[in-house]
């Protein structure tokens, strides 16, 4: 075998030293056999004669030669390559149009893929990804399993369980790495003792934390992330041992995870990694530790050797009304303690982590996939078109090539090594558009308070795909025009131009039906990019309900400053009226939860009028406020009053409603005056509050969500304390000029309280980063997409105009007027067009269906939408004809006739 | 015109080589003068299946070539056998013998 591969590298390689001793050792032959027929007694000429009769072509049988030592593919390929460059190099227009095609066409294909790749597909680099999984509470009740764990429950998971061969759990938190001011935060994750080694991760300095780092009362540890520890430490040993602030308290960083490892959930990376006992350490007296209602944790395990997933289940279902009934809630009612008791643990492969990301994004990026699929199918059809051109142009070359002997399939094979070549290079440059849009797309995936990190390295499925579309590709655009070109017939080829009308015709019937199925898929992408865009529009134009303009939210966080409980409310105060204090601002106000930031607090609530409202219909959602409030954020008060300096930690509770709760909790009764009763977890009625106002309906957590029946409280009569509230800041100039005197203000009243910064418009534009990431790129795609195709018909009718040009002229000297040749041209256009919007239209209403749950407030197959791509496409394609058309029409005839 | 000469079955040509180059290493054209005598001038080899089956072989690892000078002292390219070319011919020579024995029988036979 080794002797084979060095024999036929060598004749690669030194072909020409190969290639001159096949000479020299066959004219020796030729000279040899010469001689012996003078020795016999033949005239050296006679013997020339006769030698070389024998002998047969030299050429071939050096061919031959060639074939024996196994490099004439290779060889074949080279030359062929080498020819195709060529040619492709005479013609830079054509080529860098088509290149730039590709490049964009196989780029945006390889861009999505890969970010399907890194959100869907992407294993975990860990060990033995297969054999872990992930740990879920089904709950009968729902019909659904959820993810999340308390500690308590954790613990019994971990102590009871003998299925798998070990577990673990780990929860998400962001904290402060800042003493004081403008926060800045760490994405910490809080690991089980189990957890690296599980894994199967090793340090790549100090250690990792390990089961002894996690029991209760455990000394506060760090683990950085590789990534963190470049960063901040650049890699230094130095930085094991020494100390890290987390929300205030020294963690001591014992160790440096592996470089790939990003965290188990997929979208997001850590940057330092704390016992989960720790926690006790941020949480001060209210530890997370002990609360049996606290949803933090995830719990994953290792799954045994040899132990079957059917196995695994049936023990989990086994263990679990033990497990639950260690950890159930007990301030919670009957009721609710008995569903508790009901769930059961389910186990689900987790070979490629977990994550969010992928939930939110799965089917936009299965719907992005298929919106470039069809850009990729467009550019090939206008590369297949151009390659058509290109080989009416070549076609004496290709009878020639036939008529001295080449076999077509040799011709089509160089005509395809030359597709190749133009989708490998397409491809090259497609890669790097790739990288550039992949880090782009990721960017707008990413929100102020989400930044997505997604591990985007080439791997080798990207890769693959990227070369099989690339090839898949060059089949598609070159095979026809390769089949056409070579099907030729020799004497008319010959003979000249007159007799390749025919061949002509049907070589423009095939124009045709490449542009109108172009035109289809066109309209098909048109259709798609504008519902979408319309679905964008009408959330970004939506009335939410408040002025999200001018509106900086500060938020502050008392507990990491160490406030006591009972100095919290007065600080608060201060703060905000130092704030309202400062140049700029209009108007201040605070809540304790942010709107539209995706946080919910809600809870049953009752009134006399409320008997018919049943099931999930009696959840109210909560909100506590100050009284500027309403004011800040500009939501109209429809009626009472707002809340006063009067409303106090004593005084009456009361609160102030929005439309909906009116309408659904007091029958359409005035509500001013009347009272309701929150439902506590508990099961018993709380004290009657007393309804003072109504506000106009706004959104609540995101901006899709509907409108909930929403109820604000005075921030005065919080239950208990809370140590996290939002200043809403209205200004009359810009947000960021507005940070530093606010963080000094705030300073003034205490140095210690960490402030994160955001505005009202940021988060309204955050909660529609799915739509705004689709719309965008079905817009871009679509209008790459009508370019394509404009291009493509332009083309067409360019080139029918150029064949038809003799045909013109004489039409036109026989008395022909200028219009009814126009007429012959569009005619030809309106054809193409017509098919291609009928069966585009057809496409698209077949189609859209897949869209629907991804569009927000129209249909699927919204008449104006369609109407409006219709439109569109018809527009910009008769102007694109009527240009070629246009010059169909000024032919002058002599100049026409002369060409004959 | 009665020609004596007759074509080499198909696969019989590399066998030939072989057998030949088993005496001693050799060039192209004095191969195919053996072959010739030897065959008491029945068998001629084509110089276009020649070369390509000496490349063949060459590849093949069974046969070598190394420049030397040839009787009439000029630069040749001589063919000689490997150690696995002569296991090869082994093989061949006596699945040869098989094949020519069974035919024979066959045609006497009927």
């Amino acid at each position: 075998m080794f002797s084979d591969l060095v024999f036929r590298l060598r004749a690669l390689f030194r072909r020409d030293t190969v290639e001159g001793e096949l000479d020299h050792e066959l004219r020796e032959h030729f000279e040899r056999q010469v001689s012996k027929y003078v020795a016999a007694g033949l005239a050296p000429d006679g013997a020339r004669r006769r030698a070389r009769l024998e002998f047969g072509g030299l050429d071939q049988i050096k061919e031959e030669c060639r074939d024996a030592r196994g490099v004439s593919f290779i060889e074949t390929l080279l030359q062929d390559v080498r020819f195709a460059a060529r040619l492709l190099w005479k013609t830079p227009a054509v080529t860098a149009v088509a290149l730039l095609s590709l490049a964009l066409g196989i780029g945006a294909n390889t861009a999505i893929f890969s970010l399907v790749d890194a959100v869907v597909l992407r294993i975990l680099p860990v060990q033995k990804p297969d054999e872990l999984a992930l740990i879920e509470r089904y709950n009968p009740r729902w019909g659904a399993a959820s993810p999340s764990f308390t500690n308590p429950l954790w613990e019994q998971v971990r102590d009871r369980q003998d299925v798998f061969s070990s577990v673990f759990a780990w929860g998400q938190n962001r904290l402060d790495l800042a003493q004081g001011g403008a926060a800045h935060l760490a994405n910490t994750v809080w690991v089980s003792g189990g957890f690296f080694n599980t894994l199967g991760l090793r340090p790549t300095a100090g250690r990792l934390i390990a089961a002894a780092d996690d029991r209760r009362g455990c000394p506060a540890v760090a683990v950085l992330s590789y990534g963190f520890w470049q960063e901040h430490y650049g890699g230094a040993p130095s930085a094991i041992g020494s100390t890290l602030s987390l929300n205030d308290h020294p963690f001591e960083v014992i160790g440096v995870a592996p470089s790939g490892f990003f965290g188990m959930e997929v979208g997001q990376k850590f940057d330092v990694a704390a016992p989960i006992c720790s926690t006790a350490i941020i949480d001060g007296q209210q530890s997370r530790l002990d609360q049996r209602s606290w949803w933090w944790l995830t719990v994953a395990g290792r799954m045994k050797p040899g132990v079957g997933r059917s196995q695994t289940a049936a023990r989990l279902q086994a263990l679990s009304p033990g497990v639950f009934d260690a950890a159930v809630p007990l301030d919670w009612s009957a009721g609710g303690q008995q569903n508790f008791r009901k769930q059961s643990l389910v186990a689900d492969p987790a070979a490629t982590g977990i994550s969010g990301l992928r939930q939110q994004f799965r089917q936009p990026l299965q719907v992005l996939m298929g919106v470039v699929g069809l850009v990729l199918l467009i550019t090939c059809a206008n590369i297949a078109s151009l390659m058509l051109a290109r080989a009416a142009a070549r076609h004496k070359e290709i009878a020639v090539r036939q008529a001295l002997g080449a076999s077509r399939g040799r011709l089509i094979r160089q005509l395809m090594t030359e597709c190749l070549l133009l989708s490998s290079a397409g491809a090259l440059a497609g890669i790097l558009f790739a990288r550039w849009g992949t880090a782009l797309l990721v960017r707008y995936m990413s929100t102020a308070r989400n930044t997505v990190f997604l591990d985007l390295s080439f791997d080798g499925r990207v890769l693959g795909f990227t070369a099989a579309i690339a090839a898949l590709t060059a089949f598609l655009f070159g095979l026809l025009p390769a089949l056409r070109s070579t099907h030729v017939s020799l004497t008319s080829a010959m003979k000249g131009a007159h007799a390749l009308e025919i061949e002509r015709s049907s070589r423009f019937r095939a124009r045709k039906w490449i542009v109108a199925s172009q035109v289809a898929l066109s309209l098909v992408l048109l259709v798609a990019a504008g519902l979408l865009l319309r679905s964008f529009a009408k959330l970004a134009t939506l009335d939410i309900g408040f002025d999200r303009n001018n509106v900086l939210l500060v938020q502050a966080d008392l507990k990491t400053a160490k406030i006591p409980p009972d100095q919290q409310l007065a600080t608060y105060d201060q703060t905000e009226s130092r704030l309202s204090a400062l140049p700029g601002v209009v108007s201040v106000g605070r809540s304790v939860m942010t709107p539209i930031s995706g946080g919910a607090w809600n809870n049953s609530i009752h009134t006399d009028w409320s008997k018919g409202v049943t099931g999930d219909d009696v959840l109210a959602w909560f909100n506590y406020v100050s009284p500027g409030f309403f004011e800040t954020l500009r939501m109209p008060l429809l009626a009472g009053r707002v809340f006063n300096a009067g409303d106090t930690t004593t005084s009456p509770a009361v609160a102030i409603v929005n439309q909906t709760l009116a309408h659904r909790f007091f029958a359409g009764l005035n509500p001013v005056g009347r009272t309701f009763r929150i439902d506590d977890a508990g099961g018993k009625l709380g004290p009657p509050i007393e309804v003072v106002g109504i506000t106009k309906d706004a959104k609540y957590e995101s901006l899709r969500a509907d409108i909930h029946p929403t109820a604000f409280f005075p921030a005065t009569q919080v239950p208990g304390h809370s140590e996290v509230e939002t200043f809403e800041v209205r200004s009359a100039i810009p947000p960021s000029v507005l940070a530093a005197p606010i963080q000094a203000a705030v300073a003034g009243v205490n140095r210690e309280i960490p402030l994160e910064f955001h505005t009202l418009a940021g988060l309204a534009d955050d909660s529609m980063v799915q739509e705004r990431l689709l719309a965008l790129l079905s817009g871009f795609f679509g209008a790459l997409a009508l370019l394509l195709a404009t291009i493509g018909l332009y083309g067409t009718l360019s080139y029918l105009v150029t064949q038809r040009q003799a045909e013109f002229g004489i039409r036109m000297a026989l008395g022909a007027q200028p219009g009814s040749i126009l007429r012959l041209v569009m005619q030809d256009l309106m054809a193409v067009l017509g098919g291609g919007v009928a069966a585009g239209v057809c496409i698209s209403l077949a189609t859209t269906r897949l869209l629907q749950q991804m569009l927000f407030g129209l249909g699927g197959r919204d008449a104006v939408t369609l109407i409006g791509a219709v439109a569109v496409l018809c527009v910009v394609a008769l102007i694109a004809g009527y240009i070629p058309a246009r010059r169909a029409m000024r032919v002058d005839p002599m100049v026409a006739l002369r060409y004959e | 015109m009665a020609d004596p000469r007759i074509d080499l079955p198909q696969g019989t040509l590399d066998l030939l080589i072989l057998r030949t180059l088993a005496l001693g290493p050799q060039h192209g054209w004095a191969i195919s003068e053996r072959i010739h005598q030897i065959s008491s001038k029945v068998l001629q080899v084509q110089q276009g299946s020649l070369y390509p089956a000496l490349h063949r072989l060459e590849r093949r690892g069974w046969i070598k070539a190394r420049w030397g000078a040839s009787d009439n002292n000029r630069r040749a390219k001589f063919y000689g056998l490997t150690a696995s070319g002569r296991r090869q011919l082994q093989a061949e020579e006596s699945a040869w013998r098989k094949l020519a024995a069974a035919v024979a029988q066959v045609l006497e036979t009927s």
